[in-house]
């Protein structure tokens, strides 16, 4: 286990240095010179910019100077906004999307774990029926369209009421968090639930549950002990994919809601062709998932005896 | 003579699948006595493992239902039982053991903790009592460091072992009948005897009668009191192993007699195989459902399904050669003391 | 054991015949289906499917057909029918060209007193007179299209007139068929407002010139056509958008659009994967090792980042539909999924006794690949190319929607979600029509998946 790890992580290592690597290239293929035009007309940028990353050097040295900045876990500066340090910008910035992501997460897996289940067992009956009628719309609309009339929606129960059950927009309270979060997590939800579901289909019809009704076991008994635990293995498996959905899911749902995190942040560098940002926040959302996905599959191991043991 | 341990008559189970209803099972009897070995034989698809699974609540309802029948142990019916009290007839009063043991088990808990389930749940065991008890177990189905084995996952055993600890945990509460359904199908030939051995020394220790299935007419010789011979959901034949095997009834008995290899010296006989396949199941035959495939098929025999025909005491056969007015002239069938 | 029972029926000796004449005991009972009949009379069971399946000829139909049968231009703007919902009114009188207006009051309108309409309202010109207020040191001027009920909410200031004197205005900014409530705001001598106005509903009827007619073509040009007679205006069936052009074809356009990137790329990348993923599983050894090695970098790379960092270098120029990057970057980034998938089945299959039968049967590699691998393989293959599509549609969608997908003017379903967003509370048809689209597409290739994977995977039937 512990040889399987030093390996995720330093397989790790590469795919993130492969990322930097991809980025710094693909940035500096950008037709024309990223610093001439309107975006950084302000002389004293450019020539912070200049000096640091030694835009008049060639190609090879201004790839070291960059990869000797990230390692010592510097992204550089803002290319529009003078003197802001990008590591500034995340670490303002990432708090809001990680607790909005995390919340998403939560509500996602609990509620996939659960409404999978409880089709699985009601299979072919009414709750099956409306649940998966549910989850097919939940996995065929946008994330966007969720955001806003999820919106919309709130706006017109707080007008019916006459009182702001909830705030429409903005960020600072539980309360701006909870459609959001429900929002971003739905479509997630609604994959980790099918997946849940036929999992569970697989493990209702499997060997192992024969065996323990064969046992006399109460029904409670077989579903807690021989169905739940095994059926979700294989949800924790995507959770991975599931949190990069969601991390890239935000950056839109912070967009409508307007909600100050990086992923909004990122949009807004992205449309105004912010390099230093584009790169910084790239290079670090990347070693974010990347290092997700490892930890998920880690935790995989440490669950799943037949993984851990081996 | 004492009243049998399991009377089961009449039983009917149906699958509706994607193509039709499947007629499984269609009117099975059998008895177990109290401490004897009842071996089901059959070829693949003649309903001998739905027969047991039946009696056993495991036949997934939908797409599977019992139509009708009985199966009473010590006279209390347990068919369909889906109450408390059927599950403590289940893992408590019977036992069971099945085909593929890799996949029998859950890979996500322990040996011993899948043990010690049945005695918490049907004796009222602590969790430290039924892993001591576990323990034992594995010992009593010989498995070697009994202790550090039962903290061990199924991927970490051989298939032997897995069967082994299959038997240890249908037979922790002391079940009156144990049912083996192809206990050795999957497992290497040396290992196939082994566990054949050991089901004989459990059975001698506990006195608990066994059902076992299976299509090797080589294992029902070593291990059975009894036989029945299933064909197309139905027994055509039963009786001793003796009456079975060396006054086979039935031209189906006598067919799978022939396509089995023997290791006689002077056997020059070649293998026969049965010409043919089963009858389909979704529209099953009116009449004896071996009729197609019979070398002594008569006219009656497509037309009226045959009842059971006793030919000695406790050996009958569901065959019109066994009628008063068939000509009981075929070569290599039992007609009865009378008529040999 | 059983009891001995007697047949009731009465049979004769003729019973006790031998068969002689045997029907084929090999005989099958019941008709074979070669692996695609059996899949297609599946599918065409699941009614769900094929009810999708029917959507989605339909939607092709309306991208492909519909422009032709619809022949509007989507990039035209109407700016008389701007963000109007579907159904709306489209009537229009028809007046004389407009006339600059030296402030005298039309005789059906003299009389009254305080802020008052000149003339009959129009979406030509609104014209308002008012009388002096005494004291007063001037007027400000608003308009606004909510009632206004504090003084905080009188709408946009349009006019400032330093005078306390009657005088008049003539509004000709942007007027729509709607109701506008004009206010005029008293100013105290330093400019501020006092708590004293005066509001009025001015409803706005919608006309248009003789000229406008027949240049727009609204009316057969043999008509005959006077002042004050009445047109319609052109039809937009799903209304317009925010700057005035038909819902209807730019969302046939954005369908273009939108099903073009939603199945060209995932057929490039699907096709591109089953070639990368067949060769390494058929090759294998170290071949297999470098091949998979690389796509195992590709995989770690986060999807919708790339993507948007692709956009961002090839940098849409001027004029470019921005179409052309999208379908590239997809292609680059997508394809590991199926080739491993791929790799897999190829590996499982190389296994199997039927591959060495037909090896000893003296069988070339290219027979094996086509007769046995690609058949056997089709089924999987579908389905991933069923599934990848509304995930390529989702993926278009939601780069157009911040921004990163299509250059505008092009339309796809996804950058007229975004526009319609802005707009959401007032035009939610804006939104609504293209989130729609996206959603039944999303939603018909996903059941279809659904079905297809039922219907081909041999695994799953023992459960239904």
């Amino acid at each position: 286990m512990w040889k399987y790890t030093l390996k995720r992580l330093i397989q790790g290592i590469i795919t993130v240095w492969f990322i930097a690597t991809a980025t710094f290239l693909a940035m500096h293929n950008v037709p024309g010179d990223p610093l001439s035009g309107q975006r950084a007309t302000n002389a004293a940028i450019r020539a912070n910019l200049e000096a640091k990353y030694g835009l008049d050097k060639p190609l090879t040295e201004q790839y070291f100077i960059y990869i000797g900045n990230l390692l010592q876990g510097d992204f550089g500066i803002s290319f529009t906004q003078q003197n802001r340090q990008v590591n500034d910008i995340i670490r303002e910035h990432f708090p809001v999307s990680a607790t909005l992501g995390i919340l998403a997460v939560i509500f996602a897996a609990l509620g996939g774990v659960l409404w999978g289940a409880l089709t699985a067992l009601y299979r072919n009956r009414l709750p099956d029926t409306i649940i998966m009628f549910l989850v097919i719309l939940g996995i065929s609309v946008p994330s966007f369209v969720f955001a806003a009339l999820g919106q919309l929606t709130l706006v017109n129960l707080n007008a019916l009421f006459g009182i702001s059950l909830l705030p429409v927009a903005g960020w600072g309270t539980v309360s701006h968090m909870l459609l959001p979060a429900l929002v971003l997590g739905m479509g997630t939800m609604a994959y980790l639930t099918r997946l849940m579901r036929s999992s569970m289909l697989e493990i209702i019809h499997s060997d192992y549950v024969r065996t323990a009704k064969a046992k006399g076991l109460p029904a409670a008994r077989i579903f807690t002990r021989h169905q739940l635990r095994n059926a979700i293995l294989p949800v924790i498996t995507v959770l991975g994919p599931a949190i990069a959905a969601i991390t890239t899911g935000g950056f839109v749902v912070e967009l409508v809601f307007a909600i100050p995190g990086l992923g909004r942040y990122f949009v807004q560098a992205v449309q105004q062709l912010d390099y230093t940002v584009i790169m910084g926040t790239t290079v670090f959302y990347g070693a974010f998932l990347v290092f997700m996905v490892i930890v998920v599959d880690l935790l995989y191991g440490w669950i799943d005896p037949r993984v851990r043991l081996q | 003579m004492n009243p049998p341990l399991l009377e089961v008559s009449n039983l009917q189970v149906e699958f509706d699948t994607y193509g039709g209803t499947v007629k499984a099972v269609r009117g099975v009897d059998f008895t177990v006595e109290e401490g004897r070995t009842l071996a089901i034989v059959g070829e693949s698809g003649c309903g001998k493992s739905v027969t047991v699974q039946a009696l056993m609540g495991l036949i997934p309802m939908p797409p599977g239902r019992i139509m009708g029948g009985s199966a009473k142990l010590r006279g209390i019916e347990i068919l369909g039982r889906k109450t408390v009290e059927g599950r403590e007839v289940r893992g408590a009063e019977i036992g069971m053991i099945f085909q593929d043991p890799m996949s029998s088990l859950n890979p996500t808990m322990t040996i011993g903790d899948q043990i010690a389930e049945p005695l918490q749940v049907h004796r009222g065991y602590s969790h430290r009592q039924a892993m001591a008890r576990a323990v034992e177990l594995l010992e009593l189905v010989r498995i070697p460091e009994a202790a550090r084995r039962a903290a061990q996952y199924p991927f970490e055993f051989s298939g032997g072992m897995l069967q082994r600890a299959m038997i240890a945990m249908a037979i922790s509460c002391k079940p009156t009948l144990l049912i083996a359904d192809e206990p050795t199908t999957a497992l290497d030939v040396t290992i196939q005897a082994q566990i054949l051995d050991l089901l004989k020394d459990l059975q001698a220790e506990t006195g608990m009668a066994i059902i076992l299935i299976t299509h090797d007419l080589g294992v029902v010789a070593r291990m059975a009191d009894a036989v029945a011979v299933m064909y197309a959901g139905k027994v055509v034949e039963a009786g001793s192993v003796d009456d079975v095997f060396y006054r086979s009834s039935h031209p189906y008995t006598l067919g799978l007699k022939q396509a089995m290899p023997t290791n006689k010296r002077d056997a020059v006989q070649k293998l026969m195989p049965i010409e043919g396949s089963p009858p389909d199941l979704f529209a099953p035959p009116v009449g004896c459902g071996y009729c197609p495939r019979c070398p002594h098929a008569m006219s009656v025999c497509a037309t009226q399904p045959p009842l059971p025909i006793p030919v000695a005491d406790a050996h009958y056969a569901r065959c019109w050669l066994h009628h008063a007015q068939a000509p009981h002239s075929v070569p290599g069938i039992y007609y009865g003391d009378g008529h040999d | 054991m059983t009891t001995p029972v007697s047949h009731s029926q009465i049979l004769n000796s003729a019973d006790f015949a031998p068969i002689t004449q045997r029907a084929d005991v090999h005989a099958i009972s019941r008709p074979s289906q070669s692996y695609w009949q059996d899949a297609w009379a599946r599918l065409k069971k699941n009614r769900r499917a094929i009810v999708s399946l029917w959507l989605i000829v339909g939607l092709l139909a309306f991208a492909l057909l519909g422009p032709w049968l619809w022949q509007i231009d989507p990039a035209r703007q109407d700016i008389d029918q701007i963000s109007q919902a579907p159904g709306a009114d489209r009537s229009a009188t028809i007046v004389a060209p407009y006339a600059p207006w030296d402030g005298t009051v039309a005789a059906e309108f003299a009389g009254g007193s305080g802020l008052r309409l000149a003339m009959a309202a129009n979406s030509q010109a609104v014209r308002l007179h008012w009388d002096a207020v005494p004291g007063a040191a001037g007027f400000r001027l608003y308009r606004n299209i909510f009632a206004a009920d504090d003084e905080m909410a009188f709408g946009l200031p349009i006019a400032d007139f330093p005078t306390p004197a009657a005088g008049y205005y003539e509004d000709r900014l942007d007027l729509r068929p709607d109701t506008y409530y004009y206010t005029l705001a008293v100013q105290a001598a330093d400019g501020t407002l006092t708590a004293n106005y005066q509001t009025l509903a001015v409803p706005v009827n919608r006309v248009i010139t003789l000229d406008e007619v027949r240049e727009r073509e609204l009316a057969p040009a043999e008509a005959a056509l006077d002042i004050g007679d009445e047109v319609h205006l052109a039809l937009h069936p799903l209304g317009t958008d925010y700057l005035g052009r038909d819902m209807l074809a730019r969302l046939m356009a954005g369908a273009q659009v939108s099903l073009f990137i939603g199945i060209i790329a995932p057929f490039l990348y699907v096709l591109l994967g089953v070639a990368y993923g067949a060769t390494a599983g058929f090759v294998g050894g170290r071949v297999d090792q470098l091949l998979m090695r690389f796509a195992d970098f590709v995989v770690a790379l986060p999807f919708l980042l790339f993507m948007i960092l692709f956009q961002v270098v090839f940098g849409i120029g001027p004029g470019e539909s921005g179409i052309v990057p999208m379908l590239i970057a997809l292609v680059v980034l997508a394809w590991p999924a199926t080739a491993r998938l791929v790799r897999g089945q190829i590996l499982q299959i190389r296994q199997e006794a039927y591959i060495s039968a037909s090896r000893l049967l003296g069988a070339r590699s290219s027979y094996l690949v086509w007769r046995h691998m690609i058949p056997n393989t089709m089924g999987v293959i579908l389905v991933t190319l069923t599934f990848a599509v509304p995930s390529a549609i989702f993926t278009e969608a939601f780069l157009s929607f911040i921004g990163m997908g299509v250059a505008p003017p092009t339309a796809s379903w996804g950058s007229m979600s975004n526009e319609g967003l802005a707009r959401m509370l007032t035009h939610p048809h804006e939104l609504i029509f293209p989130s729609l689209f996206i959603s039944i597409t999303v939603l018909a290739f996903n059941l279809l998946g659904d079905g297809l994977r039922d219907a081909l995977d041999a695994r799953m039937r023992s459960f239904e």
